[in-house]
C-alpha cells in the first residue's frame, strides 16, 4: 500500500511543480511585454492553466473527499470569473488611454477587408480577375 | 513499514515547503510588478496575479495542516478578489468619466 502512495504523491507533486512553472512562465511574460493588454494576455495563463494544475496536483494528493470537492469549485469558479474580470480590466484600460495611437492601433472592418483584398491581388493578379 | 510512511510524510513536507517560498518569491515579484507599473490597468492586473497565487498558497496550507477549512477560506478568497476587481474598475472609470465631463463643460462655458 505503501507504493500506492508514493505513486499518488509523485503524480500530484508533478502536477503541483508544473503548475508553479506555469506561475514563473506567468512571470516572466508579464516583465516581459511593455503594454497593459499585452501583459494581460501573460497574466490570464495563470489565471486558469496554472492554478487549474496547481490545484489538481493538490486534490490528488488529497484524495476523494471534501476539502477537493471544494478546491474544484475554486477552479471552476475561477475559469467563470477570470475572463469577465479581465474584460472589465481591458474596458477600464481602452477608455481611460489617452494616446491610443502610441500604444495600438485601431483598425476599421471595411479599411481591413479592403487591405486584405489588396494584398490578395497583388499576390496573384490572376485570382482577382476570376472572382 | 513505519520508516516509508515517515520518509512519505518528510517528502510532502520538503515538497509543501519548496512549493510555499517559490510562492511567496512570486508574490514579492507581482508586488514589484504593481508597484512599478506605470498604468491603472498594470496595477489592477498584478493584484490579480497575486490574489491566484494566495489562494494557492492557503489551498497548499490546508493539506499541510490538514484543516480542511481552510479550503472553504479559498473558495470566499476567490470571491472576494473578483469582487475587488469588479469594484476598482467600475470606480475608476467612473472617476474619470465624471473628470472628462467636467472638462468638457468647462470648455463649453469658456467658449460662450
Amino acid at each position: 500500500m505503501v507504493f500506492f502512495e508514493w505513486v499518488r504523491f509523485l503524480a500530484g507533486g508533478f502536477l503541483l511543480l508544473f503548475g508553479l512553472g506555469i506561475f514563473a512562465i506567468e512571470m516572466i511574460g508579464v516583465y516581459r511585454f511593455h503594454y497593459v493588454l499585452n501583459r494581460m494576455h501573460a497574466a490570464a495563463m495563470g489565471d486558469t492553466l496554472g492554478i487549474g494544475f496547481s490545484l489538481v496536483g493538490l486534490m490528488i494528493m488529497s484524495g476523494f473527499n471534501f476539502t477537493s470537492l471544494k478546491l474544484l469549485f475554486v477552479v471552476i469558479f475561477l475559469w467563470f470569473s477570470s475572463p469577465s474580470s479581465s474584460h472589465l480590466i481591458a474596458r477600464l484600460e481602452v477608455t481611460t488611454d489617452e494616446e491610443k495611437e502610441k500604444h495600438y492601433r485601431l483598425v476599421k472592418l471595411e479599411e481591413l477587408e479592403q487591405e486584405i483584398s489588396g494584398r490578395e491581388t497583388d499576390g496573384c493578379p490572376d485570382a482577382g480577375k476570376e472572382a | 513499514m513505519g520508516t516509508g510512511t515517515e520518509a512519505l510524510a518528510g517528502a510532502y513536507h520538503g515538497l509543501f515547503v519548496f512549493a510555499l517560498i517559490f510562492l511567496a518569491v512570486m508574490v514579492v515579484l507581482c508586488l514589484i510588478r504593481a508597484i512599478v507599473g506605470p498604468r491603472i490597468a498594470d496595477r489592477i492586473v498584478a493584484i490579480n496575479m497575486m490574489s491566484t497565487m494566495v489562494l494557492v498558497i492557503i489551498a497548499i496550507l490546508a493539506l499541510m495542516l490538514e484543516e480542511g477549512y481552510l479550503a472553504d477560506i479559498c473558495l470566499i478568497y476567490a470571491m472576494i478578489s473578483f469582487l475587488a476587481v469588479v469594484v476598482l474598475t467600475k470606480v475608476y472609470m467612473g472617476v474619470y468619466l465624471e473628470k472628462k465631463e467636467k472638462e468638457e463643460e468647462e470648455k463649453k462655458n469658456g467658449i460662450l
